[in-house]
């Protein structure tokens, strides 16, 4: 066996015995209608469910949900998680201290964090309105077209410090040879920002950016414990229609199907970005 | 060509084998035990493992445990206290095994249809007839038929969540009103009660169960009822557009700001801090709001409950059942005959469990603790004329369809005959799937 | 050189200006909810329906009631699962990650194939786990909370090393064999230093999916070995949120790990500047 081979082995064993198998059962129950309060009425359907999902309306709002909250929460993570790691990078005193410190908010298991915010963003018994109420300020934080950016800064307060702990130590691993000859040509600190730092960080940009969307297309915990989806449908986001489609309404098979046509749509995607990426990445 | 048919016959191979795998989890046989008409033997041994919600309600059966194993002390009842939508997810979970994780369980109303006809839950109907001095027929009806599908008995009542009207007897008084009779009178109360520091009446809008539950007790309260008498949802009626008029007036005037994804939680904390004056909440808050040193603090003994105007509500309830897989249904039924019975319950009820048996609420000894004998009469009256708000099958997925749509219609983003035209035909749609 | 310093100095001092600002709100703006549930933890039930008291004599039967919940094994529970399925994450997650990197070993197949079960929901995967579980006899054991958490963390860590694997400059380690030392020796000693922030923070990251993970903990696992979140969660029931004992809860799942990564931190700084000095 070669040597690359040899270095895949491992990883290929418990990525088949880990996720091969719930992978392949799941896509199996997919093609099913199976319930789990209707079992002896299972059968295979083939791609039943899928066309069933394609056409259900609150399936595509839930979509449109998520990737309206992807969006926003990942590109305020980026900038602001860019900009911390640059200060931190700078700090001289308390380093230790304000970084850890900074990253605690990600140790907050996310339901403990959107059972938080229910209270502190609560018009009466919450701390924050009460705080803006004194400049005279009343903001309807869950309200009907409020609602989802609310969420999108619950969860820019729990994920930023993981954009920070990705950049910084992108930073740190970055070799110090092209910001001394910046320097000694006497660049500005924002050209060599633009034209040094961000080219060398560049795979790790889009690696946080890509973990971090993938990450945030699961958001479920904030809506459970704030909204429930609501105003209306405006908060329903893909992962709380499945959950709630294949556990609370105990239709596995299309809650599989569910997940499976979003699978093949965030493949897709990602596909599509690396071609464009190799392809800027050849021409320049 | 050939290809494809042979893509295809693995494709069924696939599934096939998924069948196999999800049937060979189902075929787990109930246990056959049959029903004696004697006392059940004190000698009945087994450990009986049973998940229940961390909810006072639990506390109080865990310390009735050892009264329980003075009558049976070969059996041992193993509590293992949860949050909410966690008790679902494991108990399915449980239910799917061969080899159950449970064997007894709590089952909340909505989900008794679902659980039955999927087999889940062992028929009570022999082990109730056998028992001796058991008398079902003592437990409130409303909460008898929640246990009762396709006229079989699978559950038992262990507790009520019946609805009912909490208000501040003080400021009621101060104001000059007295208790609302007609949906109207509780609007017009509302809007008096409310000031600038305080709501006239905090509410639930939560889209979906919560804002379908309280807005239940206004559909009532207008008259009206969630089944027509050809069993299918009504909900596209007069008396439904007058209740949900009414609810979203009363939501703009007279409930506290930016309310909209407000629970039972946010509407009790409101109530208990002096910030609202009234609220639709479960009839067994009162003896809480009211207890000296509780959530309440100061304002303890200012607190009264009322049925909803016109006198019906929502009813919820929890009942104790069998799993079919279970391995010990004779232990559990010991443990389950036992808590309900008149002793078991008068001892519940009297630690502050909320009571499902009509003659436990005229019981001295049960009335002359907690909440009193006023409280429990007007639980009686809530118990005699209340209705779950949904039956049959699918009921969560129901419920929170209605709900979505009346959190729409209160956000303002459908209009009142839109949304509840929507909520009637999913209802009917999901009900029937 | 000395003169460069000064001048480069002066030149950056609004920009350091500037970044301290930020760092100040960011500090605020992380501090302030902990500081809420800080004060909520000491907080009686009445008192916590005034979010703005402050100045209030301390309650501590929420620490008394948490304590009582078993807090403390739970995260004991907690930090053991975390670092089981960190440890194998990081070991074969790095080999295969460099494989890909270098070697091209799969192709984009193989990067793209690693985020699939990134994408599914643990509702979906949650009953074949548990049915297989079931079948391997580790159903309710804290063996099958490891083996989905490995299912959660594994991808996502494998990502983050391909990325850096991927930026890490290739010379040392050709200049290595050249020295004679032999592939994997190369691989252990030489590269695995260049990308040591990168597998910092991969570990960090996975450990912290596994400190969160609610769902599969659950499911699982049964109640008598429940993890942190999994009792956090337990104090959100059908009669209220109980607020105060939750912030209890919460300070408790911060604490631990604030002051691990305190240490965590130091030394990574420390294993890059090591590193740096070999070159």
């Amino acid at each position: 066996m070669s040597f690359r081979a040899r270095m895949m082995t491992p990883l290929l064993v418990v990525f088949v015995a880990a996720i091969g198998y719930p992978l392949i059962s799941s896509f199996v129950l997919s093609l099913t209608n199976y319930r789990i309060t209707r079992r002896d009425e299972t059968k295979f359907v083939a791609f039943a469910q899928y066309k069933d999902v394609l056409q259900d309306h609150a399936y595509w709002s839930a979509l449109a949900v998520t990737g309206t909250f992807i969006v926003f929460a990942v590109a305020l993570e980026l900038s602001i998680g860019l900009m911390i790691a640059l200060a931190l990078q700078n700090q001289r005193r308390f380093r230790d201290f304000s970084r850890s410190f900074l990253l605690s908010p990600m140790f907050v298991t996310p339901i403990a964090v959107g059972l938080m915010f229910r209270f502190l963003l609560n018009q009466q018994l919450g701390a924050i309105p009460a705080i803006l109420e004194k400049v005279g300020i009343t903001y309807d934080f869950f309200g009907p077209g409020r609602a989802i950016y609310s969420m999108v800064i619950i969860d820019v307060w729990q994920w930023t410090p993981f954009m920070v702990l990705l950049l910084l130590a992108g930073l740190e691993s970055l070799s110090k040879q092209p910001f001394e000859a910046a320097k000694v040509d006497g660049a500005s600190p924002f050209y060599t920002f633009r034209r040094v730092t961000v080219p060398m960080l560049a795979p790790i940009l889009t690696v946080a950016v890509l973990i971090r969307s993938l990450d945030a297309s699961k958001v479920f915990e904030y809506v459970y414990a704030i909204t429930r989806g609501g105003p209306g449908t405006e908060t329903q986001t893909i992962q709380y229609f499945t959950y709630q489609t294949g556990i609370q309404f105990f239709r596995l098979g299309k809650a599989s199907a569910m997940s499976y046509l979003l699978l093949i749509m965030v493949i897709s995607l990602v596909i599509l970005l690396f071609k464009r990426i190799e392809k800027a990445r050849l021409a320049s | 060509m050939r290809t494809m048919k042979a893509r295809k016959s693995v494709m069924a191979l696939i599934a096939v084998a998924g069948l196999v795998l999800i049937s060979a989890c189902s075929s787990s046989s109930p246990n056959a035990s049959t029903a004696g008409n004697t006392k059940i033997s004190a000698d009945t041994a087994g450990t009986v493992r049973v998940l229940m919600e961390g909810v006072p309600d639990t506390d109080i059966v865990k310390g009735l445990l050892a009264k329980f194993n003075e009558k049976y002390p070969k059996i041992d009842v193993k509590i293992e206290p949860i949050a909410y939508d966690q008790i679902r997810d494991k108990i399915v979970a449980s239910f799917q095994a061969t080899d159950p994780t449970y064997d007894m369980a709590i089952i909340d109303n909505p989900w008794m249809g679902d659980f039955a006809k999927a087999g889940f839950l062992k028929p009570l109907d022999d082990l109730i007839a056998g028992t001796a001095d058991y008398d079902y027929n003592d437990f409130s009806a409303p909460l008898r038929a929640i246990g009762e599908v396709d006229g079989k008995k699978y559950g038992v009542p262990f507790y009520n969540y019946g609805l009912g009207l909490i208000y501040r007897t003080d400021l009621l008084a101060s104001a000059g009103i007295t208790e609302p009779k007609t949906l109207d009178e509780l609007a017009a109360a509302a809007k008096k009660l409310n000031t600038a520091a305080r709501a006239g009446i905090a509410m639930q809008p939560q889209r979906g169960y919560k804002a379908f539950e309280e807005w239940g007790n206004y559909l009532f309260a207008a008259g009206g009822s969630i089944y027509g008498t050809d069993g299918l949802v009504k909900l596209n009626t007069p008396e439904a557009k007058k209740a949900l008029n009414t609810y979203i007036a009363m939501y703009k005037s007279s409930a506290p700001k930016n309310s909209l994804n407000w629970a039972f939680d946010e509407a009790l904390r409101s109530v208990s801090s002096d910030k609202s004056a009234m609220m639709v909440s479960y009839n067994w808050m009162l003896p809480t709001l009211n207890k000296k040193d509780g959530p309440a603090g100061a304002l303890a003994g200012k607190f009264k409950l009322a049925t909803m105007p016109g006198g019906k509500q929502v009813l919820g309830s929890w009942d104790w059942a069998i799993p079919a897989n279970s391995k010990v249904s004779d232990a559990a039924w010991a443990f389950i005959s036992w808590i309900t019975s008149k002793e078991g319950e008068a001892a519940r009820v009297s630690a502050g469990g909320a009571p499902a048996r009509i003659s436990v609420l005229t019981d001295p000894a049960v009335s002359n603790t907690g909440g009193g004998a006023e409280y429990y009469a007007t639980v009686g009256k809530i118990l005699g004329n209340a209705e779950p708000l949904c039956k049959g099958a699918n009921c969560d997925e129901m419920i929170n369809a209605v709900g979505t749509e009346l959190n729409a219609a209160i956000a303002g983003l459908k209009s009142v005959d839109s949304a509840l035209a929507a909520a009637e035909e999913q209802a009917n749609k999901i009900q029937s799937k | 050189m000395t003169i460069s310093k000064i001048t480069t100095r002066k030149h950056f001092e609004p920009w350091r200006l500037a970044g301290n600002i930020l760092l100040t709100g960011a500090f605020i703006a992380v501090s302030a909810p902990f500081l809420w549930v800080f004060l909520g933890s000491f907080k009686t039930g009445t008192q916590l329906n005034n979010p703005t008291l402050i100045l209030f004599s301390p309650n501590l039967a929420n620490w008394t009631r948490v304590l009582e919940t078993g807090i403390l094994q739970a995260a004991f529970r907690s930090v053991i699962v975390g670092l089981i399925t960190v440890s194998i994450a990081i070991i074969v997650g790095s080999m295969g990650a460099y494989s890909i990197s270098r070697y091209k070993t799969g192709g984009s197949t193989a990067r793209f194939g690693i985020l699939t079960a990134q994408v599914l929901p643990p509702a979906i995967l949650v009953f074949p786990f548990l049915d297989l579980a079931y079948r391997i006899r580790v159903n309710g054991t804290l063996v099958s909370v490891v083996a989905a958490h490995i299912s959660l963390v594994l991808p996502v860590v494998t990502w983050f090393l391909i990325g850096f694997f991927d930026a890490a400059p290739k010379e040392v380690e050709e200049q290595a064999l050249v020295d004679g030392l032999d592939r994997f020796t190369a691989f252990r000693k030489v590269v695995l230093p260049q990308v040591a922030p990168g597998i910092g923070a991969s570990a960090i990251f996975g450990f912290v999916i596994s400190w969160n993970d609610l769902f599969y903990a659950l499911i699982l696992a049964p109640g008598n070995s429940a993890t942190l979140p999994v009792r956090i969660a337990g104090f959100n029931t059908f009669r209220g949120v109980e607020l105060g004992a939750m912030s209890a809860a919460i300070l408790v799942s911060v604490i631990p790990v604030l002051i691990a990564s305190f240490f965590i931190q130091r030394r990574l700084v420390q294993g890059i500047s090591g590193g740096a000095v070999k070159f």
